[in-house]
């Protein structure tokens, strides 16, 4: 079964192509690394994954359903973590993730489990303003798997992760489709089993297996 | 019901942030003591001026103060990427935006608690229940037209410009009828004598019925990409 479907996606920021045409199929329980120097187009490529902006042109098709008319339903079944960690600083740990856990129809248990699984109970009326970076990372992801999607989105997750963050990384994974940027080669080798290079916006393939011909 | 849970849990998470944080009722609060003491000079009031020009000194204010308390509501959580994390659960758009004009109307109720005695103390305004009513009936409404625009604004680089452009024109109605009910309960005479049709705080409740609809159902598409 695919958990992702992507044809001739296109996605344009007034006149500049950002990213496309571009093809994508990707099944499920794959995960995927997308790597690329800055500019290449992998926050473009996943904020229209993670259904945040609609695609200008093309069709994109995530774990069954239509990703421009039925956003609703795949938002439930997706978890999404961009730049920015987009939690409320003067909120505590434990607060932060009740607040989305509400917003998800879901109890305060299932915060407490994600607390849990990221290992910030011990800082659990911890406001976040007053954790690190890291830990304000660990945070975020927490919140991205808080509802146990189906579907990670991840843009550069790894950023500010000690050790032990990016072996959570790994158990977070576990069972899930993945489609994560990043700049870090060994970390996508050891986290995934396919790789797409962009390059200006364009799949330049699979980085893993491309040779240097004459070089 | 999950309309109503999730519209009670984003105000009170932007009411328990600002309790915490106290970024914007401190200045909200000074703001509006200042905002008096300067229309006291400028207009050199004394006790006979002052209960005169107090309705149109009291909704100035309250059109300034509303409009950097509503421009606060989208904009911070636009640059830190948490209305990004809101918008990507499956609460839905209007619930979200409820919330956010449910706390921006309750941060505008707080600098009225500030705003009226501080009126009764510098302006010699006379501050009557009725007073009161009509800047609650009415803050409703501009809670609900000023949090669409900010959210629209919130989306753009110029949006301390844009809010305002776009919030006032729609304002002036509760400004005009607002403007009206006070001046009548500050001059001690009673709405009863106005005809139905023209009662002030009925007119402001259909402003604020009719507006509510219109921007909880008008924040999907503003809100959503």
């Amino acid at each position: 079964m695919t958990a992702v479907r992507a044809v001739g996606v296109v996605q344009r920021f007034g006149r500049l192509v950002a990213l496309g045409p571009l093809d994508l199929d990707l099944a499920v329980g794959s995960r995927l690394a997308v790597l690329g120097g800055n500019g290449a187009g992998k926050t473009t490529l996943l904020r229209v994954l993670a259904t945040v902006t609609r695609p200008a042109a093309g069709r994109l098709e995530l774990l069954g359903l239509d990703a421009a008319h039925q956003r609703d339903r795949l938002r439930a079944r997706l978890g999404y973590l961009g730049h920015q960690v987009g939690l409320y600083p003067a909120l505590t740990v434990l607060e932060n993730l009740e607040f989305f856990a509400t917003l998800h129809g879901l109890s305060r248990r299932e915060a407490e489990a994600a607390m849990l699984l990221v290992r910030l109970a011990p800082l659990a009326r911890r406001r976040v303003e007053q954790l690190s970076r890291g830990q304000q990372q660990r945070l975020a992801l927490g919140r991205a798997v808080l509802h146990r999607p189906e579907l990670l989105v991840l843009d550069e997750p790894d950023a500010s992760l000690d050790a032990e963050g990016r072996a959570l990384l790994a158990e977070l994974f576990e069972g899930r489709t993945v489609v994560m940027a990043t700049h870090d080669p060994g970390l996508a080798r050891e986290l995934c089993d396919r790789a797409m290079l962009l390059k200006a916006g364009r799949d330049a393939g699979n980085p893993w297996t491309l040779r240097v011909v004459g070089g | 019901m999950r309309f109503l849970a999730v519209t009670l849990a984003v105000a009170r998470k932007d009411i328990r942030s600002e309790l915490r944080g106290r970024e914007l009722l401190p200045a909200l609060a000074q703001f509006v003591v200042l905002a008096l003491i300067i229309a006291n000079f400028a207009f050199d009031l004394d006790l006979v001026d002052g209960p005169r020009l107090s309705p149109g000194i009291l909704w100035l204010v309250l059109v300034f103060a509303g409009l950097v308390s509503f421009g606060r509501a989208f904009a911070a959580e636009k640059d830190t990427g948490s209305l990004e994390a809101m918008l990507l659960t499956p609460a839905g758009a209007a619930a979200i935006f409820s919330g956010k004009a449910l706390s921006a109307a309750a941060m505008l109720v707080a600098c009225e608690a500030v705003l009226l005695p501080a009126m009764a103390v510098f302006l010699g305004s006379p501050i009557s229940p009725l007073v009161v009513a009509t800047v609650l009936v009415a803050t409703v409404g501009m809670a609900a037209v000023g949090c669409l625009f900010a959210a629209l604004a919130a989306q753009t680089r110029a949006r301390e410009l844009l809010l305002p452009v776009l919030a006032l024109p729609i304002w002036v109605p509760f400004v005009v009828v607002g403007g009206r009910a006070v001046q009548v309960a500050m001059s001690g005479q009673s709405l009863a004598a106005l005809p139905l049709a023209g009662q002030p705080l009925l007119v402001l409740a259909d402003f604020d019925i009719l507006f509510l609809v219109v921007a909880t159902l008008a924040a999907r598409y503003v809100l959503d990409d």
